[in-house]
């Protein structure tokens, strides 16, 4: 059964079961990535894939359920799923389904041309990384070096006379590689993204991975202890992502974020604008409207220290007082867009000499565990230089950096001019902060 | 279900231009997910991922195609697609027969969640709530889940086999939050098992889940801050066996040791760990989180002892690591779903009983810190540096606990702590988690009696 006569016929079942009104929204999406090392093609992978879901209201309340099969026994399931759900939820707060907005505004983020690139090219492309980075270092292999590209298509319907659609793709290649001299080792990666083969230069890729893998293979230990410290873009759109659920009014309203009630206060460094932009052009988080088929905006979260507002949907906008933000992500769940860091004028070579002498932290992992977006806490596994007289000195790596994400906000001393989206939504530049603790020896 | 006769077509096309290897995974699941927070169910409702996906073995090389379009013609197109891909002609239009195996079922279900009436499953998460809002007036939010997943597979390859299996998870996920207004603390507890919905009349208390998670929070909302530097370390049993999880598990997977990437490539046979660790992992464990009938290339699961008395005796392995490696498959070929081309993962993996005792392992620490329950964690296979988060943990002055401290986390590198280990105690516990890497997210079962380690790094400030 086609996408478009399945979505049709169940809203007529649904409707027909007596839910009025009900919304279907289905994504498709096919997806392509080769993995090579050593000049042979290790992992050829290619996809195509859908997932339907149904939400309808029965007697005011809202069930919901989803499948990926097209066919008669799922039109019946997705019915009876929904309304056994409606009977469980019990919240009097329900997620409306509403007729659409006067208008929406457009934003692109597909490619028509990255469609047409081949199989070949993508293969030849990874296979040109690979060589680059076994051919840059004799004491460098590489480790994985991946391409890959997907399209999705996004198509939300209800019987109220919506009707939207959004299509988005999007192509990334990755090195990973590995630095080995006697008994010691260092890894460094490097990602890039875009529309194109353009936007995924073979060069830089590669030497982006050699440079890191080098210089984490000499990196020694650093003294426990406080330190200044200067957070690199992409470090700090790690923790911004992993905590980015503490500007979700839906957290907020049950107590999950300590942002609730705080809207109009200063909760950061007036040196912080934090912006949630889905009409970005060319945005990986980019779409006109949101889950619930709101038309979306750009607004500052944060606006110089500032928080601004949370993040909302309708449901929690209601409870608020105030007019949804367009940041519905369904389930109930609200989520940022395109979500930066406003930058300023100095890129990290300015920061490291206007902090002199203190730490550059380079990379953080950990994150699914040692970072707590309740209570804000993290204490993560990181990796970076010594900078002593605004210089990188030496480089350190098995420390821990510990601290409170609210207490970095307040602590932000600047924000860098490099701002960086690696391949994420949630993008950041450079920042410098008061002080971190630190774990070494 | 696909019969045999378009399986046999399927493969057949599939190694029309070449391959040495065929395999189909098809998967028809039924999910149930129900979250309660606020006191509130505030969503439910099934889900029913299904689709197929087809694997070629172009030399030593994996083609993988996924598709959710399970006719005998879409399967026909992703079977072409695959083929396309292929560059090396050897064993070019080999003839398919199928022979089915039957499998039997070590973990039979005695409830399907599915058919128990949604008030009864609401009960369960009510209770979780009560129990955790009990336990003090500074718990400030409860969110319980209830997940089950029920997954129909059945799996074909051109050595003839055609099989399936079902595998039946339940788990209750409880997080409560523990404020005072200006601060938050975080306590979980998140029992599951491969079983049906008597995991709650045989195995899991939910009250008792709730209490857990909620107490936690409550006694890190009153703790200081951990110091940070080198110490020793006691872990104790239960969801510990994370670090070894982290530290060493991931570091004997085939997908890291067959590329030569792992730390531990080349040392079977040899002492890489303290001689009072022995490390088992274990797929045929009944009704356990990361216990199988079979794998998912099909192959019987195994109990496999990975390292004896801190001998090196066994990696995990999958059928085409195997190759690489010249090895045998383990039965630990795993992946989250049809979405992902299978590699070897963890099942049951833990360290087993030891003769110490758990209390002089505390008396004769000195000053350190007692990990009482650990959070997640992670590692980079080819440095082997670890880091995991401590949930709960305790500062010891003398050998004595002297306070909860909050904030630790726990890093180093898994060679390092593995003959770092200087107590095993008697009774081995196990927890559940999701464990993620190539082939996706999967159950998997981590646990070790009470351990310590002479001295690790521990984070805090």
């Amino acid at each position: 059964m086609e996408i478009r006569e399945f979505m049709d016929r169940v809203l007529t079942a649904a409707q027909a079961a007596g839910m009025e009104p009900a919304e279907v929204c289905a994504s498709t999406s096919e997806s392509f990535s080769v993995r090579v090392r050593l000049g042979e093609m290790e992992d050829y992978q290619v996809s195509d894939s859908l997932n339907v879901t149904l939400r309808g209201n029965l007697n005011g309340r809202i069930g919901t359920s989803s499948t990926q099969a097209l066919d008669e026994e799922s039109i019946d399931m997705l019915v009876r799923g929904v309304m056994e759900s409606a009977q469980l939820v019990e919240t009097e707060d329900q997620e409306e389904i509403l007729p659409p907005e006067a208008a929406y505004a457009s934003v692109c983020n597909f490619k028509p041309e990255l469609q047409d690139v081949s199989a070949q090219e993508k293969i030849a492309l990874a296979m040109e990384i690979d060589r680059l980075v076994s051919q840059a270092d004799a004491r460098v292999t590489p480790q994985h070096i991946v391409v890959a590209s997907g399209a999705e298509t996004f198509c939300l319907r209800n019987t109220l006379g919506l009707d939207l659609s959004h299509e988005s793709n999007m192509i990334y290649a990755y090195a990973g590689a590995m630095a080995r001299e006697g008994e010691r080792t260092g890894t460094g990666m490097k990602l890039l993204w875009g529309y194109g083969l353009a936007d995924v230069p073979a060069g830089e890729i590669a030497n982006g991975a050699v440079r890191e893998a080098l210089d984490k293979l000499h990196a020694g230990k650093l003294a426990s202890g406080v330190y200044p410290v200067v957070i690199r873009n992409s470090a700090m759109a790690d923790l911004l992502t992993t905590f980015s659920g503490i500007f979700s009014a839906d957290n907020a309203q049950k107590g999950l974020s300590l942002l609730a009630g705080r809207e109009g206060q200063a909760i950061a460094s007036a040196c912080v604008t934090l912006m949630d932009d889905p009409l970005m052009p060319w945005g990986l988080g980019s779409c006109p409207f949101d889950r619930e088929g709101a038309a979306t905006r750009k607004k500052p979260v944060i606006e110089n220290g500032v928080l601004a507002t949370l993040l909302h949907n309708r449901r929690t906008a209601k409870k608020a007082g105030v007019r949804t933000t367009g940041n519905a992500a369904g389930g109930g769940r609200v989520a940022p867009s395109n979500f930066y860091l406003v930058p300023g004028e100095m890129d990290e070579a300015q920061m490291l000499s206007q902090m002199g002498d203190g730490l550059l932290i380079t990379g953080v992992t950990g994150l699914h565990a040692g970072a707590n977006a309740v209570s804000g806490d993290f204490s993560l596994l990181a990796c970076g230089f010594e900078v002593k007289g605004g210089k990188p000195v030496r480089a350190v790596e098995q420390f821990t950096v510990a601290g409170n994400f609210y207490t970095l906000l307040e602590e932000t001393l600047a924000v860098g001019s490099d701002l960086l989206f690696e391949g994420s939504p949630v993008g950041s530049p450079c920042v410098r902060v008061k002080q971190l603790s630190v774990a070494g020896e | 279900m696909i019969s045999k006769s378009v399986c046999e077509q399927v493969l057949a096309c599939a190694l029309s231009r070449g391959g040495t290897f065929a395999e189909i995974f098809y998967e028809d699941s039924k999910n149930f997910s129900m979250r309660l927070r606020s006191g509130h169910i505030e969503a439910a409702g099934v889900s029913r991922p299904r689709g197929a996906g087809i694997r070629i073995y172009d030399n030593l090389r994996s083609i993988y195609v996924y598709t959710c379009d399970v006719t005998p013609e879409g399967l026909l197109r992703a079977a072409k697609k695959a083929a396309a891909a292929v560059t090396d002609s050897l064993g070019t239009g080999r003839d398919v027969r199928l022979c089915e195996r039957a499998v039997t079922d070590i973990h039979p279900v005695r409830e399907r969640t599915l058919d128990v009436p949604t008030d009864r499953r609401a009960q369960v998460l009510r209770a979780a709530d009560a129990a955790a809002r009990a336990v003090s007036p500074s718990i400030t939010q409860v969110t319980a889940s209830l997940l089950s997943r029920e997954q129909h597979v059945l799996i074909a390859n051109s050595d003839g086999l055609y099989t399936g299996d079902t595998r039946v998870y339940t788990r209750l996920l409880c997080s409560a939050v523990a404020g005072d207004g200006a601060q938050n603390q975080t306590g979980s507890e998140n029992p599951g098992a491969r079983m049906g919905f008597e995991l709650f009349s045989e195995r899991v208390n939910p009250e008792e889940v709730g209490r857990t998670a909620a107490t936690s929070a409550v006694t890190m909302l009153s703790a200081p801050y951990c110091a940070a530097g080198e110490m020793p370390v006691v872990i104790a049993g239960g969801f510990g066996g994370v670090i070894f999880h982290e530290a060493c598990g991931h570091s004997l997977e085939a997908t890291s040791v067959a590329p030569g990437i792992s730390e531990f490539s080349g040392k079977l046979g040899q002492q890489i760990a303290a001689p009072c660790v022995t490390a088992i992992d274990d797929g045929t464990m009944v009704g356990e989180w990361g216990s199988e009938n079979i794998d998912d290339e099909g192959t019987p699961t195994t109990r496999l002892v990975l390292i004896e008395n801190g001998v090196l005796k066994n990696y995990m392995v999958d059928r085409l690591n195997g190759l690489k490696m010249g090895m045998a498959p383990t039965g630990n070929a795993r992946r989250e779903s049809y979405a992902y081309a299978p590699t070897s993962r963890m099942r049951n993996t833990f360290i087993a009983p030891g003769t110490d005792d758990e209390e002089e392992m505390l008396r004769t620490m000195g000053d350190g810190l007692y990990a009482a329950k650990m959070g997640g964690g992670s590692v980079n296979p080819a440095t082997g540096e670890f880091n995991f988060a401590v949930q709960e943990g305790y500062l010891v002055r003398d050998g004595k606990i002297v306070s909860p401290v909050r904030g630790a986390s726990l890093i180093g590198r898994g060679s390092e702590i593995l003959t770092r280990i200087d107590r095993v105690g008697r009774t081995m516990t196990m927890g559940q988690g999701m464990c993620g890497s190539l082939s996706g997210s999967v159950p998997t079962n981590v646990g070790q009696p009470t351990i310590r380690v002479s001295r690790l790094t521990v984070g805090g400030k």
